[in-house]
């Protein structure tokens, strides 16, 4: 009887063991929580492994042509369609896609959700057009080129026949 | 007379209802420890109600599956105006990984109007708390409107 008559005493000085979250800031999650969906698409290389990944399919992609042959690639992750198993981070090569310890996922529009992120993919430079003359030459330089590796080798095949 | 003082008690009681539209019961049971004495949502007035007639905000979970929606849209008409409807988790928003399944006819949308949603899978029962927060808030704003 005694133990409990004096813990009944303590409780009355103790704070409460009920969080207090609506009052005060949401406590911080533990270590590994995965979260809301972090995208750098400074890092991206629009490999697209993500989005093979992904069971729930929650990421769009959209590939637009600018004016000088770039592409403006946008990355749109869903989050109320994510099931944050870390799939797309965990394969994700260049470390673009993080999951951070933001749990408070809470909205009343579906731009809430979104964590969208584009960049602009360099097209590659032209490539120097050749004359036929060149060209020919080119031809002409690999051809030699590939004889006397030819050459080389039954020289040192003889060798060694030689020498057997 | 009372209209006032019965409004200002109402929206100290937002009584929650429960819906499980197919869930795989993740949700159910971070809304369940939303009431139990570490986060006790009955502090703010929250109570989860047995009948959808008392209720004030509808909770849905789950992706709607062929099984559940007609039940689901039967009971959403029998909760009384002004009702607020929070989806909770990823699946009624989208269907999550059972998207695009023969057994799924959701979203949610397509039913019912949707006030709040909480993403994650499951979310935390903070994020539970602030959005049934936010309903309650919502709830009150409604209450006004039809009041005018």
């Amino acid at each position: 009887m005694l133990p409990y008559l004096t813990k009944a005493v303590s409780n009355l000085f103790h704070k409460p063991s009920t969080e207090q979250f609506p009052a005060g800031d949401p406590p911080k999650a533990a270590e590994g929580y995965r979260g809301r969906l972090s995208y750098d698409p400074e890092k991206c290389v629009n490999c697209g492994m993500c989005i093979r990944v992904c069971a729930p399919q929650c990421m769009e992609r959209t590939i637009e042509k600018l004016e000088n042959g770039d592409q403006k690639i946008t990355f749109t992750f869903d989050m109320t369609s994510c099931t944050f198993c870390s799939m797309c981070a965990d394969f994700c090569a260049r470390h673009a896609i993080t999951l951070t310890d933001d749990y408070m996922i809470v909205g009343t529009k579906p731009e809430d959700f979104l964590v969208t992120g584009s960049f602009v993919k360099k097209a590659p430079p032209p490539k120097p057009k050749l004359t036929p003359e060149q060209i020919a030459e080119m031809k002409a330089k690999a051809e030699a080129a590939k004889k006397a590796k030819a050459e080389a080798a039954a020289k040192a095949a003889a060798a060694a026949a030689d020498n057997g | 007379m009372f209209e006032k003082l019965i409004d200002n008690s109402m929206a100290k009681s937002p009584w929650i209802f429960h819906i499980n539209a197919g869930s795989c019961n993740g949700c159910d049971i971070e809304l369940v420890s939303v009431l139990t004495p570490r986060y006790d949502a009955e502090r703010l007035g929250f109570k989860l109600t047995g009948t959808p007639r008392q209720a004030d905000i509808v909770v849905v979970s789950g992706p709607i599956t062929v099984q559940t929606r007609d039940r689901l849209v039967r009971t959403l008409a029998q909760v009384p105006e002004p009702r607020v409807v929070v989806s909770l988790g990823s699946c009624p928003r989208s269907g999550n990984v059972f998207k695009g399944s023969y057994a799924i006819d959701g979203p949610l949308e397509k039913y019912t109007h949707v006030d709040v949603s909480v993403g994650g899978c499951t979310p935390k029962p903070e994020a539970i708390m602030a959005a049934l927060v936010q309903a309650a808030q919502i709830l009150e704003e409604k209450r006004k409107e039809m009041r005018k």
